[in-house]
């Protein structure tokens, strides 16, 4: 069915060098990112890295000031 | 004790079956705002790249896929489980509408390879002598003549795929390398029931092509349509 | 779309190909050319700052060469004006060499991948 000479599937696909570096370049490259290490990636400089932490840890801080504004 | 999270999900109720996860850990469906994550437990901050743990990585991503489109995180995303609660938070918008857009779809790539460019011409002979500064714009000209030959070339091969897979694909991401051999590398995002149509059509179009090499795999979950950090850029003054 | 069992939805993953070696060799560079683990001292912050400029150095200086050429040709430029240039964009391409071995940086570590984009050179 297929115009390609090598098809590799199944128990070939698991064990072959090719499915690895594929499957490396999908799970190393991309995917949702939650600190910011695509940015490093590019540039390599941490204070962006630093950067995008604080952000979370901001939403940390509101929420808990909402916390305890409510136990009050 | 920390978390390694594999892929966000949604309208997932329970895990029922899950390979098993990072260095043997179970994993296990976190739920947080009618968005789930698939987490396992870690005990250190990091996690090395290994083939092992990459393909561990894969499994656990590609194993929700026969009930739901999740989206996946990158390899090696440890988080406390409280700053993966606030981050889902803080980016649930962004994160549904992903959800949605990547809904009921899967990833396909196409790779292709070009042959090495040697049209470096010899060096024409100069009728009169040139001065060094002069030499080196002439082969500088030589050399930007040859790029944008190559990148010509390469914008040839991006219009020859999109033409193929034109009305079969939602989404794509394209990255071109005009000087290297990997000259051509696209993303697609295709829904499940169009695959089919897609690989007969990208048959077609590797058949018109004898002296390209291709290569096209998947189904993959929809890794490189996962991301969501160009909104983060945008909103805070980045482009 | 609907996950029932009419539409079984087959997500066994495959790869097609006729080149396994070539793809195979090619991969292999990209899983090569991965950003190594953070570190956070003095040096390595440095460094890091140091590719950024020199990255930017170069892809203006590579400007510089492609607008001189466009002028050469353009017809403008007096075949001493021509020189002068040349000379000087020359002197440019070994002053930033002498800082690229200074840092211990390579073409290849200023050759910002930007994905779509493609690299920077």
């Amino acid at each position: 069915m297929s115009d390609f000479d090598q098809i590799l599937v199944g128990e070939e696909w698991e064990s072959s060098e090719l499915s690895l570096l594929e499957t490396l370049d999908h799970v190393l490259n991309r995917g949702l990112v939650i600190a910011g290490e695509i940015t490093i990636a590019v540039a390599n400089i941490d204070l962006i890295f630093i950067g995008l932490n604080v952000m979370v840890s901001s939403v940390e801080t509101a929420q808990e000031v909402l916390r305890k504004r409510e136990l009050q | 004790m920390k978390l390694y999270a594999y892929c966000l999900t949604q309208g997932l109720d329970a895990l029922d079956h899950s390979p098993p996860g990072i260095s043997d850990a179970k994993v296990s469906l976190l739920k947080h705002e009618e968005l789930g994550v698939l987490v396992s437990g870690l005990e250190i901050d990091a996690v090395p790249v290994t083939p092992e743990h990459a393909l561990t990585h894969a499994a656990v991503v590609r194993s929700v896929l026969d009930r739901t489109t999740p989206l996946p995180f990158r390899f090696g995303t440890v988080v406390g489980e409280q700053q993966l609660k606030n981050y889902l938070t803080a980016r649930k918008a962004a994160l549904q509408t992903q959800l949605k857009h990547v809904h009921g779809c899967v990833e396909m790539n196409v790779k292709i390879i070009q042959q090495v460019q040697n049209d470096e011409a010899a060096p024409r002979p100069e009728d009169r002598p040139q001065g060094p500064g002069t030499a080196f714009l002439a082969e500088k000209r030589r050399e930007i003549i040859g790029d944008e030959r190559k990148a010509d070339q390469a914008a040839e091969l991006s219009t020859l795929v999109h033409e193929a897979v034109d009305g079969l694909i939602k989404d794509e991401q394209v990255t071109l390398r005009p000087s290297e051999r990997l000259v051509f590398a696209a993303a697609h995002l295709v829904e499940r029931s169009t695959v089919q149509a897609y690989r007969e059509k990208v048959s077609e179009a590797v058949k018109r092509r004898p002296e390209l090499h291709f290569l096209v795999s998947g189904p993959w979950p929809p890794y490189s349509f996962a991301n969501i950090e160009l909104e983060f850029l945008t909103q805070f003054g980045v482009t | 779309m609907a996950f029932s069992p009419e539409n079984p939805l087959s997500v066994e993953p495959e790869i097609e190909t006729s080149h396994v070696d070539e793809f195979v060799e090619q991969l292999r560079c990209v899983t090569d050319s991965l950003p190594s683990r953070i570190n956070i001292d003095a040096q390595s912050v440095e460094q890091g700052l140091a590719k950024l400029v020199l990255t930017l150095i170069e892809f203006i200086r590579r400007l510089l060469e492609k607008q001189a050429v466009r002028r050469m040709e353009g017809g403008d430029l007096s075949p001493e004006q021509i020189e002068e240039l040349g000379l000087a964009l020359m002197g440019l391409e070994a002053k930033l060499q002498e800082l690229k071995s200074q840092f211990g940086l390579t073409d290849e570590d200023l050759n910002l991948d930007l994905g779509p984009i493609g690299r920077l050179i």
